[in-house]
């Protein structure tokens, strides 16, 4: 365990270096947008029958939040509150827009393999959610880091679920085979069904982690104020 | 009042700035859009037609005319002819479509005008169940059905290992379903197009 | 594709049904699952606002497709989405205040449910008509009612059991999910009457 955590909690209104960090870094653990926040569930649980299909739209997701992110601070001041969703939408829409293009021009098998779900991020309560309590209240520079750092959290969530379905599922990891031919894949990690119980059990798996690490850190700071307590 | 002038007015200039980011992208993606489009299908053709050197797209008009499409990106009834480096015809690819077990199984195949034969099958696009339906795309036996697949008669899907005749396709056991799809969708479209290049192909082994 | 249109209902009501199938407005259907008197409000505000844009989205494109603008698409029809979300509260709220109690904490979440915009985004990718796309605006929100109203009456079920503290919430309800799904799956060989 880091012992450099108290930086990350110190309130100076200029951003030190911590705290531009903490704007990159809180989406890919602390805040993760799907294990933590549970958000963004359409792709996390539609995309995810492959390692590639989950990389590829989880680095969409990541573009197209750190672009809207950067027009949405950059315009933050000059927005009255009456239409704010509005202008928030149109931004998205149309970074959403130009990753459309963008992945069609890069490569045509992976704009099938992602089907519906690139227009679909427009919609993606996660996007929203990072313009109207983040990027619409800081500075362009750390909005477009919390707008990476939330894009690569959620790629990583993509890509654990990705992982897990498609070894158990196909048998293969990013197309290779990992077993030898008499392994009889589980297709059900492959169908609907099988997206909705692998994020069960990561969710699982996170809450787990988050108590243990919780109860772990109360009784060090139990046994860490007792002393100070005496002292003074 | 001002005050929801200047909205109108932000409102304006946003919508401005999205116009022109997303015209921007797409006049200057269009071009890399197209080709990789083209690239795909060049590449399905030449898969399914060995030795391929030249391809003409062939669109079919509602009247049963053929005119001679200068891209891919005009949908519509058409095949693909293709020939080899001298210029020989070597036989049409066309396309077909069928609702499977789960959505529309897509597909391209080769087809023989002259043996009146389908000689290669290939998926295009499908949402069969994996492991089961999906092997419509990659089981060899099946896929050996394709070789030689007489088109004179009406393609019947039979039970797997019940194939007799030469224009029986014999199905996937466990996938019967996405089998019979795809015999449907060859009979369809085999019916439909074989007539049209029957009565040009002449025109179409000259490559006009 | 020339599509029957009972074929487009059953085939957009069950076998692809947009929630447990095809993963659309997984966020509502998660979150506004618990209770069925918040479900089946949900899925009825969720109708009107699908089929009042799928209509209005369809007329948007003739428009869209006459001047070569098919790059504005998705711009265009998020904000119809969110015209009509915000419209269908001005109603409500004039005409039912009963009912904008009831429904209002619902309404702007449906701007954000990506099932909505799913609706015009495949009808046109699907070159359906006009007929073609009501119905299947009809059958896809149905369709999505259906599963959040299901789920909602098993999560009250549920609520009643001892279950261990960890699984309580998101997790328990994916698991019901992915059960709901899996008796979804049944209906998978239905489109295949002829």
């Amino acid at each position: 365990m880091n012992q450099d955590q108290p930086t990350c909690h110190s309130a100076s209104p200029e951003p030190s270096p911590s705290e531009t960090f903490v704007a990159f870094t809180a989406g890919l653990w602390k805040q993760n947008p799907v294990f933590v926040m549970v958000l963004g569930m359409c792709p996390t649980l539609a995309i995810t029958n492959s390692v590639r299909n989950a990389i590829a739209m989880g680095l969409a997701t990541t573009f197209v939040m750190a672009s809207a992110n950067a027009f949405i601070s950059m315009v933050r001041k000059l927005v009255p509150k009456q239409v704010r969703i509005a202008t928030y939408i149109s931004m998205i829409a149309t970074s959403v827009t130009i990753v459309d293009y963008l992945v069609k021009a890069i490569s045509i098998p992976v704009y099938k393999a992602l089907g519906p779900f690139i227009p679909l991020i427009v919609s993606n309560c996660l996007t929203l959610e990072r313009a109207e309590s983040y990027a619409g209240k800081n500075p362009i520079g750390k909005s477009i880091l919390d707008g990476l750092g939330m894009g690569l959290g959620f790629t990583f969530a993509l890509t654990c679920l990705g992982t897990v379905r498609e070894v158990l599922g196909a048998g293969t990891f990013l197309g290779f085979p990992l077993f030898g031919s008499n392994f009889e894949p589980w297709v059900l990690f492959l169908l609907p069904p099988g997206g909705f119980i692998t994020l069960a059990m990561w969710l699982l798996t996170f809450t787990l982690w988050r108590e243990r690490s919780d109860k772990r850190k109360r009784a060090r700071e139990a046994a860490l104020e007792k002393p100070v307590e005496i002292a003074s | 009042m001002t005050n929801s002038w200047q909205m109108i007015r932000l409102l304006g200039a946003v919508s401005l700035l999205c116009g022109l980011l997303i015209v921007g992208t797409q006049v200057n993606t269009a071009a890399r859009i197209r080709s990789n489009q083209e690239t795909i299908m060049r590449e399905s053709v030449a898969r399914l037609l060995p030795g391929i050197e030249k391809q003409i797209v062939y669109g079919i008009q509602p009247s049963g005319d053929l005119i001679i499409l200068p891209g891919i990106e005009v949908s519509g009834p058409r095949f693909f002819a293709g020939y080899d480096a001298a210029g020989n015809f070597l036989g049409v690819v066309m396309e077909a479509s069928e609702r499977g077990y789960a959505d529309v199984i897509s597909a391209m195949y080769s087809y023989s005008p002259d043996t009146r034969t389908i000689t290669g099958f290939q998926v295009i696009d499908m949402k069969e169940t994996p492991g089961l339906g999906n092997k419509i795309s990659s089981d060899l036996p099946f896929l050996e059905n394709f070789k030689h697949l007489d088109a004179t008669r009406p393609i019947a899907t039979v039970k797997h290992g019940a194939k007799k005749n030469p224009w029986e396709i014999d199905a996937i056991s466990g996938a019967t379903i996405s089998s019979r799809a795809v015999g449907r969708m060859l009979q369809k479209s085999v019916a439909e197009v074989a007539p049209v290049i029957e009565r040009n192909l002449d025109r179409i082994k000259r490559g006009q | 594709m020339n599509e029957s249109l009972s074929h487009i209902f059953v085939d957009a009501l069950l076998i692809n049904n947009f929630v447990l199938c095809v993963f659309l407005g997984m966020c509502s259907f998660i979150g506004l699952s618990g209770k069925f008197s918040t479900a089946w409000r949900m899925g009825v505000s969720v109708m009107f606002v699908i089929i009042v844009s799928s209509i209005l989205s369809y007329g948007t494109n003739l428009v869209l497709v006459r001047f070569h603008a098919e790059y504005l698409r998705i711009i265009t029809y998020i904000v119809i989405i969110a015209a009509t979300v915000q419209l269908t509260e001005m109603f409500i709220k004039k005409t039912s205040p009963a009912l904008f109690r009831a429904m209002g904490v619902y309404l702007p979440l449906i701007t954000t449910n990506c099932a909505v915009l799913a609706v015009p985004l495949f009808q046109t990718s699907r070159n359906y008509s006009f007929v073609q796309s009501v119905v299947f605006a009809i059958a896809a929100s149905g369709g999505y009612t259906i599963a959040i109203v299901t789920l909602s009456l098993v999560r009250e079920r549920v609520e009643l059991s001892d279950v261990p503290s960890l699984a309580k919430g998101t997790a328990l309800t994916l698991v019901l999910a992915a059960i709901l799904s899996m008796a979804f799956m049944g209906f998978a060989g239905m489109g295949n009457g002829g």
